[in-house]
């Protein structure tokens, strides 16, 4: 049974995404390197938009963090950017969308992933970082280490699989329906693009997408950082997200 | 051929399966952020936050039901082969 075309897992040479993600990293640097090269008390059009795009996400994180979210916001919002840019990216023809591929997402993952356990051992020490593995009643801690351990495991492998799958999913249905359009028949045109919708729909999710690796990673910062007495003093701010 | 039969059944099947219960969950949560909205307009930035993260939950275990059917789409024979391998017996 060789039929390993219809393996969609390894089709394509997994270079040309990471081509395409270096072109991402080089636009978003050279954007954010002219529009803060001279900055101006009145910002122009470039200022302007970065401006409102990073007082957004500054507010969005604390508002899912806290007050104390403030020194995670850069790596988050950095986050949102190149994973939003990336997904969309594959609705432009000739490029493809670098997250649509394993090697990308799980990349992604294990770097928010890192990051976390290194905020979370940063925040609480090394013995608190392992305390809060061991869980509240300490005897239990034999069985709910373990399980905890498992639980911060599973976390990469869910990020990675879910915009992967997502991206992926949404290219293929594009490329499904992009293949049915010639076969509908009426006098006008010779194809009707009726992936056009979807084309429509998946700059939606895109984004979406983006916003949920972000708020998944900020969430698993909040717990990992959070002390148990302070969780239930700290009021709830109301965050508006950035619409 | 039992194997192939299964395996055609499951590449139909799995998904839907994945996606019916899915759409029930998403859709109770949906609505149920929806009611905490209207009863509380004020709080209505936590509660679509929190329903954005519940939602991405219950989308990932589709999209792992999604992926096991491409996996297992790429196991499927070909029309051609099947046909021959009726023929043979």
């Amino acid at each position: 049974m060789e039929h390993h075309e219809g393996s969609a897992l390894v089709e394509g040479s997994p270079f040309v995404l990471v081509y395409m993600s270096w072109a991402v990293i080089i636009a978003l640097t050279l954007i954010a390197y002219l529009g803060t090269r001279k900055l101006k008390k009145v910002p122009g059009p470039l200022q302007n938009l970065l401006e409102m795009a990073v007082s957004s996400l500054y507010n969005f994180v604390e508002g899912v963090i806290g007050p104390e979210g403030r020194k995670y916001a850069p790596f988050l919002a950095t986050l949102f950017f190149y994973i939003s840019i990336m997904n969309i990216m594959g609705l432009i023809p000739f490029l493809r969308a670098p997250t649509s591929g394993l090697n990308m997402t799980i990349a992604l993952a294990l770097t928010a992933f890192g990051y976390v356990q290194l905020q979370a051992i940063r925040a609480n020490g090394f013995w608190g970082y392992i305390k809060h593995f061991m869980g509240e009643p300490l005897w239990l801690a034999p069985l709910m280490f373990p399980i905890h351990v498992i639980g911060e495991l599973a976390k990469p492998l869910s990020l990675s699989l879910r915009l992967f799958g997502n991206v992926f999913g949404e290219e293929k249905i594009i490329v499904i329906l992009a293949g049915l359009s010639p076969f509908i028949i009426q006098p006008w045109l010779k194809v009707v693009p009726i992936h056009f919708p979807m084309v429509v729909f998946a700059v939606f999710t895109s984004v979406i997408q983006a916003l949920i690796f972000t708020i998944l990673t900020a969430g698993y910062i909040t717990v990992l950082i959070s002390h148990e007495q302070e969780e239930e003093v700290r009021e709830a701010p109301v965050s508006a997200g950035p619409q | 051929m039992i194997y192939l039969v299964m395996l055609a059944f499951a590449v139909g099947l799995g998904l839907p399966i994945a996606v019916l219960s899915a759409a029930i969950a998403q859709g109770k949560v949906g609505a149920s952020a929806m009611e905490g909205i209207a009863r509380q307009p004020e709080a209505a930035g936590r509660i679509q936050l929190a329903m954005i993260i519940a939602l991405a939950f219950i989308e990932s275990l589709v999209i792992y039901a999604l992926l096991i059917f491409f996996l297992l789409q790429g196991k499927l024979p070909a029309t051609a082969d099947v046909l021959e391998r009726l023929a043979g017996g």
